[in-house]
């Protein structure tokens, strides 16, 4: 008698949950409808052309950390000198590469070290062969680096402070930029009046089996491998339905690490980056929001959907998980560090919308799952298993992932359509179909690792960090 | 009993859970099943449409070579001209190749000067194209209008002055954006009087877009600016300002000293940097009458004054501030010092050994 | 007399392309055209114009590496104008610096255009 009524309550427990989750998603796709018809009209009225030829628009440090890239450096490097922007600069921070690579852009780049006095506003590792500036005029954008090895977040810091610009753009090096991305992502900084834009995010797409030629973009391709594809579908699903609509909502918690554009001020007012978190990315916005309710100033956290920002995702299962297990622990340690804005009204919808949404359908949605088929296993074992039941909660989650899919295949095709080519579209509907099934899976088994390494292996993120502090996207 | 009976029964035995989670599934299961063909419609009707407008571009742009090649000089429109003109009237009024014909239109003439320019102007007026234009200019929706003044901007028609004007507070940033880049590509620096009418926030964007425009004229006679710098709107000051600096306006230093006690700070603070950029030394005395009451942008904006315009007599002002808590300051203070007095500056190395200090110190003598 | 001389435009603006193309060929001139700056490579290395007209800002590869391609992987001293939009004096120099030979703002006039490709192939 009282196990049945457990497992009635456990049964609705898990019924409100999927229903709550639903009802999120379809609520936040509508919202992203309606605020990508917006975009696209304000955005019919922009001559990008015309800003980036004007010598009065602000200045933006792009800042790229690299450690150990020595392979790609030098291409890397040669694309983001290339974007069409008049007032940047680039500045490369070494983090105490063991490779060749400031031996690479010394003699492409023709660096010399400089002289060059810097306000250390945020505590970084020091240098350790010193700044460098290229000789060539050609490259006068151009400013290296070298520091002692401190993770990629003691590196962005260390850009902040090196930074003379009022803004300040942080990328992985290794992201692909088109040439008018920086434009596109000063936009709101420079338009919007009534509030203060302190961090502008940008879209990542997944470069892979895409022709990229001298830092340049040529050709979009959709990937061969499911793993991929997969990836590709989940990137549309989040960026063109979940960031679209949480920018409406002023909520956005996340910019991703490899494309985001931030007011310097105030990033170094509030310290900086985090360097005890593998979610540098998340923790710092969620700190910038919170600082700006605590100061009860009108603020802003903008997106620009547009397709700007080209990277290599992982193309094998290994990576991949590694990847997810450190996302999902940045995110489990940037809700913990900030748990006093969750729930409180004091914090408006940083409080009450974005930080419960995050706790409860991003970072508890694969512990439920996890215990949802714990417990389905526990049925079946003692023979209690209502197979109906089973099956129809399995059938209803399976419908809605691919539901959600294909919207989102939708609003890509109606709005930027980036996968043109003929043949292509039956792969994506495949994929949609396949996804929760191919990819689902490890992403799942990645965010249980996740949890715990986080509880039981601490270790780990020590080691992690210091050897190597890239993030994808 | 037959499955679709056991199925019903099923359900309707079914406890409340599965009733609606069954429910739900058929839903999506409805709905995924057209969507899954609208995608693929989508997609052809992309493909296709994108080959038609290539198509109706490819033709659009040999009716106006052959167009722009058949005129003479004697007529504004010779009778070969005119043929064309009637065969374009019959695609205006669909408005997509209406939309197509205008981007032809204004493609080229984005790129040429001289006859032909005017040429394509009075082909957009013969074809009856400004009446669409104008027609949207009274539009519910903004975007519609927004459009309407571009393309009356695009092709420089200047009659329109008077219905685009209305526009000037409109609700939409968008909309005042191209008003007020109609007024300046328009009738250039006569164009800004707008600015007094403004009472709408101009964005720094905006503001750099007008600038841009100003830009790319030959003349530089600009008109007074003094009655903007006393606006009450104050992103119009901001405005001013700029023109102020990209202008020289050094007769408006009067205007600009008063706004060093604006109650908006970065209206003070710009004030600050345009009075160093003109090299108004009146301004430094002023400020340094009060300079701890400002805000430390203020306050690092004023050393950066000091730097291009010190005097011998600023020494003893200046050394108060080279322990000064604030990097900038600091940095500034001696750099000043260096130049003043190097034998004071360079006792500093051993009067105060702190590392930091040392370090600008260095910096500051070998650069 | 000027039939014999080629003249390759790289152009993005297919309108604007097709004009020139047409006032040039007027002037007996024979015109190679490209619409990117890949194309144009490809055009100078197999048919080696006499002059190139290029604008800056073109898809793939831009009128500046276009120039600095010619004049040190080539090694070639063809003419070359560029085109480039008003207001982009930096671009401009730095186009001088890798060897373009003369330059026009757009907006342009076609007929000055002509008289400087004249003059050039004199």
């Amino acid at each position: 008698m009282i196990t049945q009524i457990i497992i009635d309550i456990i049964q609705y427990l898990f019924f409100i949950y999927s229903i709550c989750a639903i009802l999120s998603y379809l609520v936040l796709a509508t919202i992203s409808a309606i605020e990508t018809i917006e975009y696209k009209h304000k955005n019919s009225f922009v001559n990008y052309k015309e800003i980036m030829s004007s010598t009065i628009s602000p200045s933006i440090s792009i800042i790229a950390p690299a450690y150990n890239e020595s392979l790609n450096i030098v291409e890397n490097v040669r694309s983001l000198l290339s974007n069409h922007y008049v007032n940047y600069d680039v500045i490369i921070i070494n983090d105490g590469s063991k490779d060749d690579s400031l031996e690479k852009l010394i003699t492409v780049y023709n660096l010399v070290p400089v002289d060059y006095l810097m306000n250390e506003q945020i505590v970084t590792q020091p240098l350790r062969k010193g700044i460098y500036k290229s000789t060539n005029p050609a490259f006068e954008k151009l400013i290296v680096v070298d520091k002692e090895n401190g993770g990629k977040s003691d590196a962005l810091n260390m850009g902040l402070n090196i930074s003379n610009s009022k803004y300040v753009a942080c990328i992985d090096v290794d992201c692909l930029l088109l040439e008018d991305s920086l434009q596109k992502m000063i936009k709101p900084f420079l338009e919007i009046t009534d509030k203060k834009v302190i961090a502008a995010g940008g879209v990542i797409r997944i470069s892979n089996s895409c022709i990229v030629k001298d830092g340049k973009l040529h050709d979009v391709n959709f990937p061969k491998k499911l793993i991929e594809q997969g990836q590709i579908l989940e990137y549309i699903r989040a960026f063109l339905l979940g960031r679209m609509a949480w920018s409406r909502l002023n909520g956005l918690l996340v910019i991703s690490g490899a494309f985001g554009l931030f007011d310097k001020k105030i990033a170094i007012q509030v310290g900086g980056y985090d360097k005890n978190t593998v979610g540098e990315d998340m923790e710092l916005v969620v700190r910038m929001r919170g600082y700006m309710e605590e100061q009860n100033k009108k603020y802003k956290v903008a997106y620009i959907p547009d397709p700007l920002c080209w990277t290599e995702a992982p193309d094998n299962y290994k990576i991949f998980i590694s990847q997810r297990n450190r996302w999902t622990r940045g995110t489990i340690e940037t809700l913990k560090k900030h748990r006093k804005i969750g729930f409180n009204p004091k914090y408006k919808t940083l409080g009450v919308l974005s930080y419960p949404y995050w706790f409860f359908f991003e970072r508890m949605a694969p512990v439920v799952e996890f215990v949802g088929i714990l417990y389905f296993a526990i049925l079946v074992i003692s023979n209690k298993i209502r197979w109906d039941y089973a099956f129809s909660f399995i059938v209803l989650a399976y419908l809605f992932t691919v539901f959600f899919s294909l919207i989102a295949l939708i609003t890509e095709e109606l709005t930027y359509h980036q996968y043109k080519k003929k043949g292509t579209g039956f792969r994506l509907l495949l994929i949609a179909f396949l996804e929760p099934l191919v990819n689902h899976p490890f992403i799942l088994y990645a965010a249980i690792r996740g949890n715990i390494d986080y509880y039981f292996n601490k270790k780990k993120k020590w080691g992690e960090m210091t050897r190597k502090g890239m993030t994808k996207a | 009993m037959s499955i679709h009976q056991s199925l019903f029964n099923y359900i309707n035995e079914s406890s409340l859970i599965i009733q609606v989670t069954w429910i739900m599934s058929a839903f999506f299961m409805v709905v995924i099943i057209p969507l899954t063909f609208y995608f693929r419609y989508l997609r052809k009707h992309l493909r296709k449409q994108e080959r038609t407008v290539a198509l109706y571009e490819q033709k659009y742009e040999s009716y106006l070579i052959n167009y722009l090649y058949s005129g003479n000089e004697q007529e504004i429109i010779s009778p070969e001209q005119q043929v064309i003109i009637n065969q374009l009237k019959r695609s205006t009024s669909e408005s997509y190749k209406r939309k197509i014909l205008i981007s032809v239109l204004i493609k080229l003439k984005n790129e040429i000067s001289g006859e032909i320019a005017e040429s394509i102007q009075t082909l957009y007026f013969h074809s009856g194209l400004m009446q669409y234009a104008l027609n949207r200019l009274n539009h519910k929706k903004w975007y519609v209008i927004a459009k309407g003044i571009r393309e009356l901007k695009q092709f420089h028609i200047k009659e329109a002055y008077d219905q685009v004007i209305l526009h000037i507070n409109h609700p939409r940033r968008e909309v005042r954006k191209e008003m007020q880049l109609y007024m300046v590509s328009l009738f250039h620096f006569e164009g800004l009087k707008f600015l007094e009418l403004l009472e709408t926030p101009l964005s720094e964007w905006d503001q750099i877009q007008l600038l841009g425009v100003l830009e790319r004229l030959e003349s530089k006679n600009i008109s007074n600016i003094k009655l903007w710098l006393r606006s009450n709107n104050k992103s119009v000051v901001f405005f001013a300002l700029k023109l102020a600096k990209i202008y020289n306006q050094f007769e408006c230093k009067e205007e600009i000293i008063n706004l060093l006690n604006h109650i908006n700070k970065k209206v003070r603070l710009e004030s600050i940097q345009v009075l160093n950029y003109l090299d108004v030394i009146e301004a430094k005395e002023i400020l340094k009458e009060n300079i701890e009451k400002r805000t430390l942008e203020e306050q690092i904006a004023f050393f950066k004054m000091m730097e291009n315009l010190y005097e011998k007599s600023d020494e003893s002002f200046i050394i108060n501030f080279i322990h000064s808590e604030v990097f900038e300051i600091k940095v500034s203070s001696l750099k000043i010092l260096k130049i003043l007095n190097k034998d004071k500056f360079t006792k500093l190395k051993v009067e105060f050994p702190d590392p930091d200090f040392l370090k600008i110190i260095n910096f500051l003598e070998n650069n | 007399m000027n039939t014999n001389k080629k003249v390759l435009i790289a152009e993005d603006n297919s309108v604007f392309l097709l004009l020139l193309k047409f006032r040039l060929q007027k002037e007996g001139y024979t015109i190679l055209t490209a619409t990117n700056g890949k194309e144009a490579i490809d055009l100078i290395e197999d048919q080696e114009p006499h002059i190139i007209l290029t604008d800056i800002m073109m898809p793939f590869i831009s009128g500046l590496e276009l120039i600095s391609y010619v004049r040190n992987k080539l090694k070639r001293s063809t003419p070359i104008i560029v085109f480039s939009a008003a207001g982009q004096e930096e671009i401009v120099l730095k186009a001088f610096d890798l060897g373009a030979t003369d330059f026009m703002s757009k907006p342009l006039s076609p007929n000055e255009l002509i008289i400087r490709v004249k003059k050039l192939l004199r």
